[in-house]
């Protein structure tokens, strides 16, 4: 086995970092639905490709990606606060409200097939291009604006739980619903207001991927088994989380992929993840 | 000041509670005694919006609650110290306190309730960064009960503040229950352990079997042979 250079070594561990902040920023909603309301929402995947997809479109008529936020954003709020009402209206238990996502995805996924086809789509942006030199090392705009959104979102919102009368009375539903409304919390409300910002976690998500990636519906599986294993690494309902876990993931993948062949890279998370599982299983 | 009148609450088909009547003067201690699976808890849960009311009127001050979403009974001044005591117990226990007072109108007093409960419970001040999970049983009742200080109850709720605590524990409990209903706060109570409970109330209800078997002063309900039988041994 040749030792990789100090430069791919580098190259390596930076890629890992990046795409773990992908990770973490997928994972941020799915993590904090599961942990906060026990709503497990597959659909989250998927609707991060339609938030890719919507992406593109917009670009393709003109606008710039990072502007599309101001669309995206809201759009994806009221989708994610309206699947909130509804599962809650027919009170669907967590293991259901996994069979109901999963469904969605399905959904979702068809939608996409027929409105954009099954075809590669690539985003032709400005920003694809930009890269910048640290050392003999090269950043891409794409990637350093992901990790940027990741750990802003990521901080945001362990910001909110921690210091906001509001973000405790989420941390006090996740824990013990009934007793805080019995207290005065509009238990109904914030749990919209949660569900609405996962979603929209998973728009900023799909913003992030159309920058980097070149889209097919089929992908939405392939993100599936990683950041599962992101968002219970790093705890459920722990907004930092995902991130970090993700970028460990990241890393271990792609140290993995610069020693080794990049088919062993998978088993790394998954390894990382049955290990934690069986030393801490407390903490799913 | 409340007035229960022949409310019924079921869990799914069947009714565990019907036809319960109860009345709580202002500033007033009242409890309510029974044998296990009585309905006990169930009435205490209605009364704090935990549980739907299916029939019968909930009145405070003459105002119905009984078709208030839930969340709405803690601002009309109803504070429960729940069954198990249900701590967010992940939270520090600063952040319960504060959880206590939540709705606007309490919040506004948040430092003199703080103060206030501190004063009452020492055994919280030293320990306010500290998860709620970590304190020991007697702590934590008092963590529970000042939770619901924090609110500015007119009426308090407590049930069974002396289920699984040492007896030193529990009578410093009840001395503090004392104190806070001293103060102009309307407490029922729900216990187990009777002979406690009726020292302590000025009014008394027997519920069995989901209904008021009895009601009166405690001295009345004393003097029953069977009572005294069923409830003190």
């Amino acid at each position: 086995m040749a030792l990789p250079s100090l430069t791919l070594l580098g190259q390596s561990l930076l890629s890992g970092l990046f795409i773990g902040a992908l990770y973490g920023l997928l994972g941020l909603g799915l993590s904090l639905s599961w942990g906060m309301l026990r709503q497990i929402n597959l659909a989250h995947f998927a609707l991060a490709f339609l938030g890719a997809y919507l992406t593109y479109q917009l670009a393709s008529v003109g606008m710039d990606p990072l502007a599309t936020l101001a669309l995206i954003v809201p759009f994806f709020f009221s989708l994610g606060a309206l699947m909130h009402w509804l599962l809650a209206r027919f009170s669907v238990s967590a293991f259901n409200s996994l069979l109901v996502s999963f469904g969605l995805t399905a959904i979702i996924e068809a939608l996409i097939q027929w409105i954009w086809t099954a075809d590669f789509r690539r985003m032709e942006s400005g920003y694809g291009e930009v890269k910048f030199r640290v050392g003999s090392l090269y950043v891409a705009l794409p990637e350093l604006f992901t990790l940027a959104m990741a750990l802003a979102l990521s901080l945001l919102v362990w910001a909110w739980l921690r210091h906001t009368y509001a973000g405790k009375a989420m941390r006090a539903i996740a824990e013990d619903a009934p007793i805080a409304a019995a207290f005065g919390v509009d238990v109904r409300g914030l749990s919209l207001l949660l569900s609405g910002l996962c979603s929209a976690f998973a728009g900023v998500a799909g913003l992030c991927l159309a920058l980097s990636y070149t889209l097919a519906p089929g992908q939405i599986y392939a993100w599936l088994g990683v950041v599962f294993a992101a968002v219970m690494l790093g705890g459920l309902g722990r907004p930092l989380g995902p991130l970090v876990a993700g970028i460990v993931i990241g890393v271990s993948e792609a140290l993995t992929m610069a020693f080794t062949a990049p088919a062993w890279a998978p088993l790394v998370s998954f390894s990382l993840l049955i290990v934690v599982l069986l030393v801490r299983p407390g903490r799913i | 000041m409340l007035e229960v009148e022949r409310i019924r609450v079921s869990y799914g088909a069947a009714p565990a509670i019907s036809e319960v009547s109860i009345r709580v003067g202002a500033g007033e201690l009242a409890c309510v005694v029974g044998p296990n699976g009585a309905g006990k808890t169930t009435l205490i849960n209605a009364l704090a919006g935990l549980h739907p009311i299916e029939a019968g009127a909930l009145r405070l001050d003459g105002r119905d609650l009984s078709r208030l979403p839930r969340h709405a009974f803690c601002g009309e001044g109803i504070a429960v110290v729940p069954e198990g005591r249900r701590l967010f117990a992940g939270m520090s226990v600063r952040e319960n306190l504060e959880l206590g007072s939540y709705r606007r109108a309490a919040r506004a007093r948040r430092a003199a309730s703080l103060e206030r409960v501190c004063e009452v419970f020492p055994v919280l001040r030293e320990r306010l960064e500290q998860p709620a999970g970590t304190l020991s049983g007697g702590q934590q009742q008092m963590l529970a009960i000042g939770r619901a200080l924090m609110a500015q109850p007119r009426l308090l709720l407590l049930d069974e503040p002396s289920l699984g605590l040492a007896p030193a524990v529990v009578l410093a409990v009840f001395d503090v229950i004392r104190e806070i209903n001293a103060g102009g706060v309307a407490v029922l109570l729900v216990e187990q352990n009777a002979a406690l409970a009726l020292e302590l109330a000025a009014r008394a209800y027997v519920l069995e079997e989901g209904r008021i078997a009895a009601e009166g002063r405690p001295a009345e309900l004393l003097a029953q042979a069977e009572i005294r039988r069923a409830y003190l041994g």
